[in-house]
Parts: C-alpha cells; sequence; structure tokens
C-alpha cells in the first residue's frame, strides 16, 4: 500500500496540474478540426471537395505544433484558408499553454518530491543484491559508504539535509546507492528504503542528533525484528535503552575514540594490527608507533574528554587536563585541571617539557591546530596525537606535524564497516585487547610471513554446500578438515598459501586465532586474512574434492572408474607418490 | 607425474588430432579423406570418455561433456558414411562427403575446447 502512495500522489497531481490545459486543447481542436471539415474546398470536376476527419485531424496536428507542412493533402480553397488562419491562432495558443502547464509542473517542488520518493522506493524495490539502510551521510555516513563501495556492498542513504543528498549525486561508487532526501524517523521513508526488503542486511543510524538514531532504531526494530541495527549513540542514558533490545549494536563514537588512543598509548602492536586491518594508508604491518612512556596531556574536557581521561585512568596512565572550562562539568581528576585555553602559558603549566605526549582532542579543529602549534614550539619530542573533527579540514591535518590523527567520524565509520563486512575481526581485535601483547606480536609475525608487503585481503567463508562442497561432503563422510590443510598450497604441497585463517564462528561462539591441527565441523565460518590471490586458490581447495584430498593428503588419487580399478588392482604403482608425510607448516 | 593424466592426455590430444587429419582440404572431394582416420577417431574419444566416467571435478564434468559432443558428431559422421556407400567399399558422392565433412568439423570444435580444459587445468594446478 504505501509504495504507491507516492504514485498516487504523482498521478493525482499530474491530473489536477493539467485538467484545464488539456480541457483547452480539446476544445480548440474539436472547434477547428470541425471547422475545416465544414469549410468547402476547391471545386474539382464541377464538386466542391470536402476534407475528411482524419486529414482534417491530421491537418490540426501539424499546425498546432507549429510544424507546418503545407496545404496537404491538396491544395486549400480560400474558404480553408480562412479557417486555417483562425486554427493557427488559436491552436498555437493551446498547445504553448499547455507546454508551459506542464513544464511549470516539472519544476513544482512537491512533484519533484514525490517523483524522487516514488523512483528511490522503485529503485530500493528492484534491487536483488544485499543492501545496507544508512541513515544520515554526514562524515561518518559519507566514509562508511565510501568503505561500503569499496567492499561492493550496496547501501541505501537517507538524509535530512537536501544538501548532502546532492553530494551523494556527485560521487563515484562502485555500486548502485540511491539516495532520498527525508526524514529518517518517519516510518514511511523507512519503508521506502526497504527496512522490510528480504535482501536488506542491517540498518546503520548516524545521524547527529541520539534522539534521532535512537527513534529510528526502534522505529526499525519494530517494522523488522530479525534485521540488524547498529545505532550511532554518544549518551549512556539511550545506550542503556538500546542496548536492551536483542539485534541492535550500539556504537559509541567517543568510547571507540578512547579505547582506540589507549590502544596507541599503551598497545601500539595491537593498534599497528587494527589499523593494518582496515587500510589506514601509511601503516606497514609490524612497525608500530614508537609512543614514549610518562605522564600525558590531555587538551579538552568535554564528552570525549571525559571517556579518553576515564579510560587512561583506569588503565594506570596518569593525565593531566587542560580545559578552558566553559562546560563547568565537576572533574573528577586528581589535581586540578588546568582551567585555561590550551595556550604557551597553560602548556607551561601543565608541565609540556616532562610530558610524555600530548593529545589534543578539542570539539573545534582550529583549536587543536593551534595547541599543536604551540606545542610544537615547546616541546617538539613530545609525542602529538591530535583529534580531527571535520573531514574537510583533511589537507591541513595531512601537512601539520603530528605524530597520529585521529578523526572520530572516521574511526567510527571503520568500526561499523568492520561490524557490516567480517564481525569476527573485530572480535579478534577484542579478543587479542584482553590478552598478552605477545600473543598480538606471534599473529603480527606470521601475517608478515604469508602476507608479507601487500595490502591486507580479508575474506569469509561458510562451510556449507554452497561455498564449500567438497569440504562440507569430506566431513558428512566422517572425515577430518583441519586449517592447516586447508591453507596448503595445492601447486606445492609442501607451502602454504599466502593466508591464514584468524578465527571460526561456530554455532554463536567464536575460536581465535585456531591452531593447524583443530578439527573443522559443517557450518563453520571461517575468516581468512591474506594476499588477494589467496582467495580462489583456496576456493580450488573447497570445491575440488581431488585438490581437497591432495592437500589433506599430499596424494593425487585416481579420477576415472578404469583406473581406480587398475589401482585397487595393482596397490601403489600407477598412483603418484610425491610425499605421504605431513609437511610442518614452516 | 601422474600416470592417470599422461594416459587421459594422450587419448583427447590423439582424438583432436586424428579428426584434424580427417576434416583437413577440400569440403567435397572425397579422395581427400580417409574413413580409416575417422574410425580411429572415433575409437580414442571413446576411451577418452571411458576414462573420464567418474571423475566427480568440476574439469572432469566438462572433458566429459565435450568428449561426449564430439563423439556424437563423429559416430554420426561416420553413420552417414556407411549410410551413403551401400556397397560398402565406395566412397559417398560430392554432396553426403559435403555432410560428413562439416559434421567432423564441429565434432573438431568439441575436441579443441576439450583440449583447452585439459592443457588450462594442468597449468593452473602445476602439480
Amino acid at each position: 500500500m504505501t509504495t504507491t502512495s507516492d504514485l498516487d500522489r504523482v498521478g493525482m497531481i499530474l491530473l489536477r496540474y493539467m485538467r484545464r490545459p488539456l480541457f483547452v486543447l480539446l476544445f480548440v481542436y474539436s472547434l477547428g478540426i470541425i471547422g475545416m471539415v465544414l469549410m468547402p474546398g476547391r471545386v474539382v470536376d464541377g464538386e466542391t471537395t470536402h476534407m475528411d476527419l482524419f486529414h482534417a485531424f491530421y491537418f490540426f496536428t501539424y499546425t498546432a505544433t507549429t510544424t507546418g507542412f503545407g496545404e496537404l493533402p491538396n491544395g486549400f480553397s480560400d474558404e480553408q484558408r480562412l479557417w486555417t488562419i483562425f486554427c493557427l491562432y488559436t491552436g498555437a495558443i493551446a498547445w504553448f499553454y499547455a507546454i508551459g502547464s506542464l513544464i511549470n509542473l516539472v519544476q513544482n517542488p512537491h512533484f519533484i518530491q514525490s517523483m524522487d520518493g516514488f523512483r528511490f522506493a522503485r529503485k530500493v524495490r528492484r534491487n536483488a543484491e544485499p543492501f545496507v539502510i544508512l541513515c544520515g551521510f554526514g562524515d561518518a555516513g559519507s566514509l562508511l559508504a565510501r568503505g561500503l563501495s569499496d567492499h561492493r556492498m550496496r547501501a541505501v542513504i537517507l538524509d535530512v539535509d537536501p544538501e548532502r543528498i546532492k553530494a551523494l549525486g556527485v560521487r563515484d561508487y562502485t555500486v548502485a546507492m540511491p539516495g532520498l532526501c527525508a526524514d529518517a524517523g518517519a516510518p514511511k521513508h523507512l519503508l521506502a528504503a526497504g527496512v522490510e526488503h528480504p535482501a536488506c542486511r542491517a540498518l546503520v543510524t548516524l545521524t547527529n542528533d541520539d534522539d534521532t538514531n535512537l527513534k529510528i532504531a526502534v522505529m526499525a526494530r519494530h517494522l523488522n525484528p530479525r534485521l540488524q541495527v547498529i545505532c550511532r549513540s554518544t549518551s549512556t542514558r539511550h545506550g542503556g535503552t538500546l542496548q536492551a533490545l536483542d539485534n541492535v549494536t550500539v556504537v559509541d563514537p567517543f568510547a571507540i575514540f578512547a579505547q582506540l588512543l589507549y590502544w596507541v598509548i599503551a598497545r601500539s602492536e595491537l593498534h599497528n594490527l587494527n589499523a593494518w586491518f582496515v587500510g589506514a594508508p601509511g601503516v606497514t604491518l609490524g612497525s608500530p608507533l614508537r609512543v614514549p612512556q610518562g605522564e600525558w596531556i590531555l587538551c579538552g574536557f568535554g564528552r570525549m574528554g571525559h571517556r579518553i581521561h576515564r579510560c587512561l585512568h583506569d588503565h594506570g596512565i596518569g593525565v593531566r587536563v587542560i580545559d578552558p572550562g566553559e562546560e563547568g562539568e565537576a572533574t573528577e581528576t586528581e589535581g586540578d585541571p588546568v582551567l585555561a585555553q590550551a595556550d604557551h602559558s597553560a602548556l607551561e603549566a601543565a608541565g609540556i617539557g616532562d610530558a610524555a605526549g600530548i593529545v589534543a582532542a578539542m570539539n573545534r579543529d582550529a583549536d587543536n591546530l593551534s595547541t599543536l602549534l604551540s606545542v610544537n614550539e615547546l616541546n617538539p619530542d613530545v609525542f602529538r596525537i591530535v583529534r580531527q573533527n571535520s573531514h574537510e579540514n583533511q589537507v591541513v591535518f595531512d601537512a601539520a606535524r603530528t605524530d597520529l590523527v585521529l578523526q572520530h567520524s572516521l574511526t567510527t565509520a571503520r568500526r561499523i564497516l568492520k561490524l557490516l563486512i567480517s564481525p569476527l575481526i573485530q572480535e579478534l581485535i577484542d579478543w587479542l585487547a584482553q590478552r598478552e601483547p605477545n600473543q598480538t606480536e606471534a599473529l603480527v609475525a606470521r601475517l608478515q610471513v604469508a602476507v608479507g608487503d601487500e595490502p591486507p585481503h580479508l575474506w569469509s567463508v561458510r562451510l556449507n554446500p554452497d561455498e564449500a562442497p567438497a569440504v562440507t561432503r569430506l566431513l558428512s563422510e566422517e572425515g577430518v578438515v583441519t586449517p592447516g590443510a586447508l591453507c596448503r598450497d595445492a601447486r606445492a604441497f609442501s607451502q602454504a598459501l599466502p593466508c591464514e585463517m584468524l578465527a571460526i564462528r561456530r554455532e554463536g561462539q567464536s575460536i581465535m586465532l585456531p591452531d593447524a591441527d583443530f578439527p573443522l565441523a559443517a557450518g563453520d565460518e571461517l575468516l581468512f586474512c591474506g594476499v588477494q590471490a589467496a582467495e580462489p586458490m583456496l576456493q580450488a581447495t573447497l570445491h575440488n574434492p581431488y585438490t581437497l584430498h591432495y592437500v589433506l593428503t599430499g596424494v593425487d588419487p585416481p579420477r576415472g572408474y578404469v583406473f581406480t580399478w587398475f589401482a585397487d588392482r595393482f596397490g601403489e604403482r600407477c598412483r603418484d607418490n610425491t610425499s605421504n608425510s605431513r609437511h610442518p607448516r614452516t | 607425474m601422474n600416470f592417470e593424466r599422461v594416459v587421459f592426455g594422450l587419448f583427447i590430444i590423439l582424438t583432436l588430432s586424428l579428426n584434424a587429419a580427417f576434416v583437413a582440404h577440400g569440403l567435397e572431394a572425397a579422395a581427400h579423406h580417409n574413413v580409416w582416420i575417422l574410425t580411429l577417431a572415433i575409437i580414442a574419444n571413446l576411451v577418452a570418455i571411458g576414462l573420464k566416467l567418474g571423475d566427480r571435478s568440476e574439469t572432469g564434468a566438462l572433458l566429459l561433456a565435450s568428449g561426449l559432443v564430439a563423439g556424437a558428431l563423429l559416430i554420426t559422421a561416420r553413420i552417414i558414411w556407411i549410410v551413403t556407400v551401400p556397397s560398402g567399399w565406395g566412397v559417398p558422392e560430392a554432396g553426403a562427403m559435403a555432410d560428413i565433412i562439416s559434421i567432423a568439423r564441429g565434432a573438431l570444435v568439441a575436441n579443441i575446447i576439450a583440449t583447452a580444459i585439459l592443457v588450462g587445468d594442468t597449468l593452473l594446478s602445476r602439480r
């Protein structure tokens, strides 16, 4: 019902607008045609000819539309020419009036809006590919859309700001990304965006307003309880409401930012691995940032500042705060914050000379950049981390002399992208964060061997008859398949493919970094990381029973009935025994 | 080196070679074509099909399919030869000869496809 309402409205507007011009046209056409038939034509063989109805209509058509073919089919008499003059003026005027009304209608904003909505709904309805609904196309939204486009995942975008939808129109995404300028909080717009569409994978709310995000999440939850909802929320009050709903993931940009900052400061190897996974530019696996130990200075003590302070404080890192104190919040720091703009004197008061590093985390880019200039003058050796608020200022931050720029819209977009594309990756990172750093270093060493200098390629495989027919058949015949065997190169038995199995998800449980001889089961979802070329090689192993048998045993068995019979009859003679022993993976 | 691959490759390529030898030169001139070559090509082809029976892989299925197509066409060509030469040891007249050769050329395409699949599969697996 809702999908046709837009079309009904379009039809209704069209009819209401065009009623009078159409009647005018009808009247003028009728009058002109009837008059033309009645006018006596030329006298041929003593008979006065008359134009017939069809030719009169034909004549009036090319006259009213100002085409003008001349006197067809035969020359006119003077009476007919008189009538022609009348037809010309009335017909042309009526025609222009109708055309003008139509153009006026097409430019009518309500009509344009209805047409856009109708087209958008139709596009979404006809799309069979899996897609994500994205509410809010601000900094984080557009970064997420770019990431989805890189992964060939479609998105349907809703934003209340017409400028943002116009900006969407000039993006060069690799897949179709239909957008509509509408309030995503209205259920009919969510329906038009395909909340109930079977191909809809998830709904992401990234508007700047927590209340709107909560509203959208609740609406979507009611409209389609099975849909995964990822909701951006910075307030703890909403977080509590949303956490209670299943299938809803709350993403707090400030918490993510604080966590990332803590990783940079205290777990640089983990930050390095994470940045490498998400493809951050300029990151080399295995060469983490060298961050000095000691006390840190935090500039800015708003909502994000509080988060950062609490996170670092909980992990035993000393923090001195500088804040202009506009927000007037009670601070729970030991040692009063320096209440000032973060300029020369304030930085000296906070002891910039002996600090290990500084975090400029104010919510205005200009403040952060000016603080950075002061820091560079006072103590250039300190480790400088800067918060970037607006994506527009990217060029300045690239040019600034800093050790690390963290942009919370980007970190949020990357986190959500990971949740959408391969949730196991985020689980693995969180799992590593709770373990000793040497576990991360061991994994980095493994990945360095497997992937080398190439960019990482992450993909997941589900052991079901569609994606891995050979493996599922073998498992159903009580065979044993292990990660070590799957990652073996079928072209050179003793070597491993350039990929590593990172995690297994089995019946809601996740097994991180499985051993090489961990027995796999049907239905497992496996997460691999390797070079791009490893995926098709692994596909061959998963699909072809002979390749699978070969990587498991190192024996290439006879395939046809004839040679199977031969092999059974004469034993080992016609098999090729390259190796029967299992090679340890290097 | 896998003995099964050697034998199968031998028969596939032998079929292709014999087929090419049979259809070479004029379409209608019976003197250019030898019925023995056609018969040997059919035999080699049937052996290749027999060797592929029981292979469960995707390439195996494609090889079997192309072998079956080539076999069907070659046998059709041989049947036309038999039907148009009732006495047994003559040669078919020009029209029938043209039919036989054009069908055998169709079989040649199927054999080329089979050989291409075999070579490609071997190069890709590189063992």
